[in-house]
Order: C-alpha cells, then sequence, then structure tokens
C-alpha cells in the first residue's frame, strides 16, 4: 500500500479533479491518493466525485484556505 | 484494516451548513464539548451562492463562501472542532449515540441532523457520463471563470437557476435557458424574471426539459425535447447548468428516524425528530421556505433544545436516578390540589427514613421531559421506587402505610446488598 501527494496548491477547477482522475487511475486498490487544494471550488468536486467512483474520502484542514481530500482507492 | 478511534463528544453536529453552523455556535457556547462533521467543504449549499442579498446585517450582500466563513470562524470562536468527512452510519438506540465515518467512531449525548440537501439531477440519457468535470455543474460561482467567452445551459426557472444564470453571463458570450413552461412563465421572482428576458446575453427555449446529453469525452450537445410538440433540439453548448431543486441527504436515516414522502426529516417546532437526545435543523427538515435565514433559527433551536437535553439527562442520572439510598419519586401537579396536599407528608417520611430514602418530587407539567424517560403516561399522585438506581415497582396508592411499607421492604433489600 503506497501513499502519494498530488500537489494542486494555486490550482482553479477543474484542474485538480483532473489531475485527481488522472494519478488515481495509476494507482492500485488500496493506495492512498492526498490531493493538496487551495481553491475552495475544488472541495465541492473532489471529494464528491470520489465519494461517487466508491472511494473513501476524508479532507483534512490544513490551514486556513488550505486542504488535504486524503483519498483511499477502493476498487 | 486498523481499528477505528472512539472518540467522546457532548453534541455530535452532522452537516456544517448554515444550520449545523449556528447549532455548533450555541452548543459551543453553552460549553458542551461539540463536533461538527461536514462532508466537504464548511458552508454547505450555501457556498454555491454568489451572491446573499436578503440574509439580514449584511446590507452590501455577501459571498455565500464569505458569508459562511464568518459562521465558521464563530463557531470555531467557541471551541467548535471540525472533522470533514462524510458519515457512514448512525446508531441511535442508546443512550450513547454512535455516529460512524470511515476511521472513527463518535459517541454523543445528543446528536443534531443538519445534513442538507443536494442538487437535484434530471436523470436525463448519460447524464452521469458528465457530471462535474465533464460538462455538467451545479454551481456557478466555481465554474463560471472558466466558462469566459463560451455558449451554456442553465437547465430550470427557479431562483437558482435565473439569478446565477444572469451571473453566468458576465463570463460567457450565450446562456441559454431549457424551461418547462411555456413562454415567458418561470418558477423565479417576478424581478429576476424580467432582467431576464431584457439580458441580451440570455435565450430561452420554452416547453421543454433535456431528453439526453451527448459528447466525445466531454459534454458538446444537450438534446431538448418539446413537451409539446415532441420535437427533439439538439443544442450546442460547451457546458451545462442545472438547477432544478434539491433532495435530502437522507440515506443513512432511513432506518432510524422519521422521514416524508420525499426523504425529509420530520420534526417539531423544537427540532425534535422522536427519538430522544437526536434534533434536525435546516433544510433537511421537513419545512416551507429553505434559506440561510431560517436555517440559523432552526440551528439556534437544535442547539438550545441539545443542551437542555443534556443538561435534563445530567438531572435524571445524577439526581433522579441516585443509586445510594432508595428512591421514591413522587410526581404531583401543582394545579392538582390533592396531589399537591401529600408533598409534606411525603417530605416527612423521607426525613423519617434519613440517609436511607431520596425523595425527588417532580411536576408533571414543568418536568414532563423527566416523567418521559420514567415512563410515558403518568397520572398526578404517581410514586415510583427506585433501588440501586433501577425503577423497582410503580405504585398509585400514596396512603402513608402502603409508602412506608413498600420502603421498610426496600431499604432492608438495600441493606442487604
Amino acid at each position: 500500500m503506497k501513499e502519494v501527494e498530488l500537489d494542486c496548491y494555486g490550482e482553479a477547477c477543474p484542474v485538480p479533479l483532473v489531475k485527481a482522475q488522472n494519478k488515481l487511475k495509476e494507482m492500485e486498490v488500496g493506495d492512498v491518493l492526498i490531493v493538496q487544494i487551495d481553491h475552495s471550488c475544488a472541495m465541492k468536486n473532489v471529494p464528491e466525485w470520489a465519494r461517487k467512483e466508491g472511494h473513501n474520502v476524508e479532507v483534512e484542514e490544513i490551514d486556513d484556505g488550505e486542504w488535504e481530500v486524503i483519498i483511499e482507492k477502493m476498487k | 484494516m486498523r481499528e477505528k478511534k472512539r472518540e467522546q463528544y457532548d453534541v455530535v453536529i452532522i452537516g456544517g451548513g448554515a444550520a449545523g453552523l449556528t447549532a455548533g455556535i450555541y452548543c459551543g457556547r453553552a460549553r458542551l464539548k461539540t463536533l461538527i462533521i461536514e462532508k466537504a467543504l464548511v458552508g454547505g449549499l450555501a457556498t454555491y451562492t454568489n451572491e446573499i442579498e436578503n440574509y439580514p446585517g449584511f446590507p452590501e450582500g455577501s459571498g455565500g463562501l464569505g458569508l459562511m466563513e464568518l459562521f465558521k470562524k464563530q463557531a470555531e470562536k467557541f471551541q467548535v472542532k471540525f472533522k470533514l468527512t462524510d458519515v457512514k452510519s448512525v446508531n441511535f438506540e442508546g443512550d450513547k449515540k454512535i455516529v460512524e465515518t470511515f476511521r472513527n467512531i463518535y459517541e454523543a449525548k445528543a446528536v443534531i441532523v443538519a445534513s442538507g440537501g443536494r442538487p437535484r439531477i434530471t436523470k436525463a440519457k448519460n447524464e452521469e457520463n458528465y457530471l462535474f468535470d465533464k460538462g455538467i455543474s451545479f454551481c456557478a460561482t466555481c465554474d463560471a471563470a472558466a466558462n469566459t467567452d463560451k455558449t451554456v445551459m442553465v437547465i430550470g426557472s427557479g431562483d437558482a437557476a435565473i439569478e446565477e444564470g444572469m451571473f453566468l453571463t458576465k463570463f460567457a458570450k450565450k446562456v441559454i435557458v431549457s424551461v418547462i413552461h411555456d413562454e415567458g412563465k418561470m418558477d423565479c421572482n417576478e424581478i429576476a424574471r424580467d432582467q431576464a428576458l431584457a439580458n441580451p446575453k440570455m435565450e430561452f427555449k420554452w416547453n421543454t426539459i433535456v431528453d439526453s446529453f451527448e459528447g466525445e469525452d466531454h459534454l458538446d450537445t444537450v438534446v431538448l425535447k418539446n413537451l409539446k410538440t415532441g420535437e427533439l433540439d439538439p443544442v450546442k453548448v460547451d457546458n451545462c447548468f442545472e438547477f432544478i431543486g434539491y433532495e435530502p441527504n437522507t440515506e443513512i436515516f432511513k432506518e432510524v428516524l422519521k422521514l416524508s414522502k420525499q426523504g425529509y426529516v420530520i420534526t417539531n417546532e423544537e427540532m425534535e425528530t422522536g427519538v430522544p437526545g437526536v434534533f434536525a435543523c435546516g433544510d433537511v427538515r421537513e419545512k416551507g421556505l429553505k434559506q440561510v435565514a431560517t436555517a440559523v433559527g432552526d440551528g439556534a433551536i437544535a442547539g438550545v433544545n441539545a443542551e437542555k437535553f443534556i443538561a435534563e439527562e445530567e438531572v435524571f442520572e445524577k439526581q433522579i436516578m441516585q443509586k445510594e439510598k432508595v428512591g421514591l419519586i413522587y410526581i404531583y401537579s401543582a394545579i392538582d390540589a390533592p396531589s399537591r396536599e401529600l408533598l409534606p407528608t411525603l417530605q416527612a417520611i423521607e426525613k423519617e427514613y434519613e440517609d436511607q430514602v431520596k425523595l425527588n418530587v417532580i411536576d408533571l407539567y414543568k418536568g414532563k421531559s423527566l416523567c418521559d424517560r420514567l415512563s410515558c403516561d403518568v397520572e398526578p399522585m404517581t410514586i415510583f421506587y427506585t433501588i440501586n438506581g433501577e425503577v423497582e415497582s410503580i405504585s398509585t396508592d400514596c396512603s402513608v402505610p402502603a409508602v412506608k411499607k413498600k420502603l421498610d421492604e426496600l431499604v432492608k433489600q438495600n441493606k442487604g446488598a
């Protein structure tokens, strides 16, 4: 099981979502992808997309307006 | 898989929108250990709105996101904790309410459900393939800038559809609105309607619904269907925004709370769900007007009542159901003379059994919720006998010999134990 960090700081929608989708495709089931974002728009579509796909999602607020979306690939 | 971490709180609030944040402010200020669980961005659906002009206190208007950040700051000031994840399941059966996420189990004395709603989708053909980044969006504020000089479609004619549609005209070169009604008729307020009709960048397709969404990887065509003629009308667009109302986030409450036919949580005006210690507030409730202003009102009521519930629970556990002595709980009513007149008699009995018997009196009307905890229907002049914190028997015989006989028996039993 590996953990991958994806730096999306400074990137606006839909860039973080597209990057996260591409990255997750390369990963194995059980791996964890950590998407780092600081645009609130990505907080609406990245967790929602990942949950809809059936993955486990949790978000950590690192700082005011900075988040890590933690996605555990489930399938 | 690692074992889930258990954490204890006084109050767990499910949902961090306007209602949940307000409930959090009230609970935090009452010094309750409070946790708000939000699945994504704190602020809820209000953050999808570009402009909130009718929330009092902001005469210049406020952005949805900015306003919700202020709510959050205020909750944090009162030490409210936030956890950004979604709730997988709940169990409200015991005194300890359980709220489970994928990594944690939270135990709470009271739970406030403020899980709100989410945008409804059209359920037209191929819609699933284009959600979020592939052409179908629900948030003009989020995606407007990415549509500069593009052609977009808006589905719906309510306040959200028309107001967000007009906001999009600041960026897009053309905004085509699919309206289900006859020409000129919209669900939004009249001011918005007149402004929209006069907006040169807006074009309307009357009597239409979406038949299908088409495109290679990304949406490029929305096929509209005319409800009157049945005619299909493929419209080339770069992106599509759906604003056709909301549905409640109540899947995990289906078996545990009473829901309306549409899936909203049914509560009374005190935000009580019918499950003791579980309250619901905001858009998730079955109610009329759904606005930030009404969510705030709901949240305040839910927060205060959660606090009251926890306080009463403590009185009930520590005082009424005390374990040290044999308990004599007397239910009376201040407006019922015979039951009132018995009070001194019972106080005298308690004195006689000093150190061995503890008398608690509950006014049936003022302490109704305490009575409810003992039993659903009690009449004035009912006595509950308790031993070791448990109800041993219930009696309506309040004569001095009968009470003393019972107490003698229980005191003996208590000493023997």
